[in-house]
């Protein structure tokens, strides 16, 4: 029976956190910690989860839970696994998994998380995308997109954002023919639910890119937190994709698979005039960025769909 | 020295204004002055305080104020019962209200109204620097318009002079002729001319309009231990809820609503539950109103538009 609204545990496992109101990577842990249910043990590296779900003496989150250094999430989980499994204490229904931001993954815990699927540890990682470093008060990150204005990328004059795109994390991912990965987002909410069962179920690495949309980094009203979400998948600047391994799928190199691949996109400049990080953005911005979503389409559609 | 406390909740400004007033002192009045917000888990929309401290000698107490001459209020919905205890002798309490006031050490300053027409929107930060210089020896409104010059940006400055400004002339504005005579005028009389101030400008003040008539039901009573089950609450924690974050609230009509639960699914905090009959079946929908944040999620995802967002004040006139 797939996941959904009716057959979801009403169990919450992620409550009473401090996140900003609207706040698109708490619905992320919310959700997937359902999913994976209370004997997940979670890894969090610096970031607006473990600053908003650890406040001592109290704790959001109703399995294990631990922070971790910035740069070690994936180390820390696989180490988590390894320590249960030499102990003989790893219930069967334990996942262990990591949420870690844009930042804490494409950035900054990339060569740990490049280790840990080298190894195949048995770990899940999740990448929870706002698009900039937030908890400290929105950083350019490598995953931020083109003309999004951050404090370390300001709209001026000559430039009106971040003036590089936004990295492939998915295909750098998938390079390592892992088990299993996914992009999702909440938007799309029974796409993310169904994907974190798929990699719940798989064994060995398993990586999942959800974007979450950021209220106040990116200006706009809390209440929108999911039609922006939506929209930035209907507009084709982010994609719904799978990748199975080799050992999964048993295709060499792997198979990829778009979950959703509209005949037309929603018209971008709508989507950009409603965030506040977007406003410095001219007719030739719009222009790039559309050229961007459509060559990276075009590589897609040509190979995966 | 003159000790300032700023409660206002993240995203208000108090923290720009307590550097603001900070800045006004050093740079024109000549005094020392430190500036600070408090630290932790500070989010757009909970609760948070900063610190302004001026001395005409170097400051060396670098800690949080504990009792000050002046306390502000950017928010009135975070005045609490004990909100005294943090006077000096003397001391008073500037507060962000439409409402008059009858206590002596209150004086009230419709902020949100005067910034709402000046701005277009309400940001009521800079208002009070205009009150602190209308009742404090400390800062005169010179130091406090040359304080926004060095501290905020070319874009912002004319604005938030005419804010201050406009609040400084509110608290003062009856009959005092020397400055010494307007600033006790200010503390001791202000009461009546704030409430004429708000009434003149409480129309600029825009109650957003429910889709229906909102009924508040006693029995969603939440607790929350029944269906956040999880180790929290065995070891203790989670006892500090999150609901001074709001200033409007969901109320569902249960009438209308068709049990799709795209709120449910929506809600960052988890604080929609399912009520089930006794087969266990879902047959309502509550909401757990000690941790909603009302980010108004629920209300947007709606399909059936049965969820209203309803300012604070309002509800508790209802309930």
């Amino acid at each position: 029976m797939p996941l959904n609204a009716r057959t979801i545990t009403d169990e919450e496992l992620f409550y009473g956190h401090k996140a900003c109101p609207g706040c698109g990577g708490a619905l992320v842990v919310r959700q997937a910690l359902k999913v994976l249910g209370p004997h997940a043990i979670a890894a969090l590296p610096a970031g607006c989860m473990s600053a908003t779900g650890f406040n001592f003496p109290q704790l959001a989150f109703g399995n294990n839970a631990m922070i971790t250094p910035f740069a070690s999430t994936a180390a820390v989980l696989s180490g988590i696994e390894a320590g249960l499994r030499a102990q003989g204490a790893k219930p069967e229904d334990c996942t262990v998994v990591g949420f870690a931001g844009d930042g804490g993954t494409a950035d900054i815990g990339l060569q740990a998380l490049s280790g840990a699927i080298d190894r195949n540890d048995d770990i899940l990682y999740i990448c929870y995308d706002n698009e900039a470093y937030m908890n400290t008060g929105i950083q350019r990150s490598s995953l931020t997109p083109y003309g999004a204005s951050t404090t370390t990328t300001p709209a001026s004059k000559r430039e009106h954002g971040s003036i590089t795109h936004k990295k492939s994390l998915f295909d750098i991912v998938c390079a390592h023919e892992l088990p299993y990965a996914a992009t999702a987002s909440i938007g799309y909410m029974n796409d993310l639910l169904r994907k974190v069962e798929t990699a719940r179920n798989i064994a060995g690495t398993r990586f999942l890119h959800i974007m979450a949309p950021c209220p106040v980094g990116w200006g706009f009203p809390s209440k929108d937190l999911m039609s922006v979400a939506k929209e930035a998948v209907d507009t084709g600047l982010w994609y719904l994709a799978e990748y199975e391994g080799p050992t999964v799928s048993g295709v060499p190199g792997g198979r990829f698979k778009l979950n959703r691949n509209p005949r037309a996109f929603a018209p971008i400049a709508g989507y950009l005039q409603r965030q506040k990080r977007f406003s410095a953005d001219d007719a030739a911005d719009i222009e790039a960025i559309e050229r961007a979503r459509d060559e990276r389409w075009e590589m897609m559609r040509s190979r995966w769909a | 020295m003159t000790e300032v406390i700023w409660h206002a909740r993240g995203g208000q400004g108090a923290f720009t204004a307590a550097r603001c007033l900070g800045a006004a002192a050093t740079l024109s009045a000549g005094a020392h002055a430190l500036a600070f917000p408090t630290f932790g888990p500070e989010r757009r929309g909970a609760p948070m305080c900063a610190y302004t401290k001026i001395s005409h000698a170097p400051i060396g107490d670098r800690s949080a104020v504990q009792r000050a001459d002046i306390v502000v209020y950017l928010d009135e919905t975070l005045l609490h019962d004990g909100w005294e205890s943090e006077l000096a002798p003397g001391g008073i309490m500037l507060l962000n209200t439409s409402h008059a006031t009858d206590d002596a050490r209150i004086i009230g300053l419709d902020a949100d109204a005067i910034s709402a027409n000046i701005l277009g929107r309400p940001i009521p930060n800079t208002a009070f620097l205009g009150a602190i210089a209308a009742v404090s020896d400390a800062v005169a409104l010179e130091d406090i318009h040359a304080g926004i010059k060095a501290t905020m940006s070319e874009r912002l400055q004319e604005k938030n002079l005419k804010i201050a400004s406009a609040a400084y002339e509110a608290l003062t504005s009856c009959n005092g002729r020397t400055t010494g005579e307007r600033k006790a005028n200010a503390r001791e009389g202000n009461n009546a001319a704030s409430e004429a101030f708000a009434q003149a400008l409480s129309h600029a003040k825009a109650r957003p309009e429910g889709r229906f008539t909102p009924q508040l039901h006693s029995t969603f009573s939440a607790d929350p231990s029944q269906f956040a089950r999880s180790t929290c609450f065995t070891a203790g924690h989670l006892v500090s809820e999150n609901a001074g974050w709001r200033s409007v609230k969901p109320v569902l009509d249960p009438d209308a609503c068709t049990m799709c639960l795209s709120c449910y699914m929506s809600c960052p905090d988890g604080t929609i539950y399912k009520m089930c009959n006794d087969a266990g079946a879902a047959t309502a929908l509550g909401i757990d109103y000690g941790f909603c944040k009302g980010c108004g999620v629920c209300a947007e995802v709606c399909p059936a538009h049965c969820i209203a967002m309803i300012p604070e004040e309002d509800a508790e006139v209802r309930a």
